[in-house]
């Protein structure tokens, strides 16, 4: 390619990856060899990159047992997970059981705990406030002796000391 | 009997996904291995794609989903395990997997397989926009709206890209 033809290098490249050329380039390589030579080259080197491109990736494939080896793991891990869900049902049924239970419980004794007339609760009540009649001398005078315990060597009743004189 | 129906739901399950695997394993894998260039970190990054993948089964067992779940899982975690593992990654040519008696490209010709190194140095030296676009429009079945789906850029953009990295491309195998 000549010097004054480097302002054609990239509508070079572009004529050689898409394939057509625009007119302008046209009227160019009626008149230069060389830039003719040059779009021949990039479309021979075009074909062949094109023909090379899927290699770089295409032919590279997993090993012939790695589909085995996906599944394998794949049912470990499916156990592994598999486990703790199983054991968090069990638990969670367990808690469920247990709270069911309790209730069911409850409710059958309350129901079966006899349920006390409203005239015998009312003669319990009268029971309970009922006081003996002796608790009426209790409030006599003098009780506080009735109920005092003395300590050793005291009087139920203060006794006065003797004065001067009097014997 | 429920111990019945849950194993027969488990082997359902299980075939279904095992289909799933065999339509995908090859664009997952290529997917990893044109982030990673490294057939064991590929098939690391590709294996933990399709074990997320049995995971979250029950919501992807349509086969559209599931293609275009695992392309951008995949595509992420062969990123992350690439920034991961910088320094420790190398990328495999097409002699490092003649030597190992596997052949990643399944070439024969010498000259093409020097080629394709170049290729691949020169793919590599790419800005990275470009690079990434490129990457997954060379892996087998995709087309530019399943590379958009992963990258999360509309076809047109791909389109674009791809244009502009083979222009690069082109420039640069002389």
């Amino acid at each position: 390619m000549k010097n004054d033809c480097a302002q054609w290098k990239d509508q070079l490249l572009e004529a050689a990856l898409a394939g057509s050329v625009p007119a302008p380039l046209e009227d160019h390589l009626r008149q230069c060899t060389a830039c003719t030579g040059e779009l021949a080259a990039l479309r021979a080197r075009r074909e062949r990159l094109d023909s090379l491109l899927p290699l770089v990736a295409q032919g590279a494939a997993p090993s012939p047992d790695f589909r085995a080896r996906v599944l394998a793991a794949a049912e470990a891990a499916g156990e592994s997970d598999g486990a703790s869900p199983w054991r968090a049902w069990v638990l969670g049924a367990a808690t469920v059981a247990f709270a069911a239970a309790f209730v069911t419980l409850f409710a059958l004794r309350s129901r079966v705990e006899p349920r006390v007339p409203q005239a015998e609760l009312a003669t319990a009540q009268k029971l309970a406030e009922w006081r003996a009649p002796t608790d009426a001398f209790l409030k006599t005078p003098g009780q506080e002796i009735l109920q005092a315990t003395p300590k050793l060597g005291e009087s139920y009743l203060p006794v006065p000391g003797k004065t001067e004189g009097e014997d | 009997m429920d111990n019945w129906i849950a194993q027969t739901d488990a082997a359902a399950r299980d075939a279904g996904f095992g289909a799933r695997v065999a339509e995908n394993q090859r664009r997952v894998f290529q997917i990893a291995y044109g982030v990673l260039g490294n057939r064991a970190d590929a098939e690391d990054v590709a294996q933990e794609t399709f074990l997320r993948a049995y995971r979250k089964f029950s919501s992807l067992r349509e086969s559209e989903k599931f293609r275009a779940w695992v392309n951008r899982i995949a595509f992420r975690l062969a990123l992350n395990r690439r920034r991961g593992l910088s320094r420790r990654l190398t990328r495999e040519t097409s002699w490092h997997a003649l030597e190992t008696g596997e052949s990643v490209d399944g070439l024969r010709d010498a000259e093409q397989r020097v080629l394709l190194d170049r290729l691949r140095n020169e793919i590599a030296a790419l800005p990275e926009k470009l690079r990434v676009v490129l990457q997954l429009s060379i892996v087998v079945d995709m087309d530019a709206n399943d590379v958009g789906a992963v990258l999360g850029i509309p076809a047109g953009t791909v389109r674009s890209r791809l244009h502009a990295a083979r222009k690069l491309l082109l420039e640069a195998m002389k």
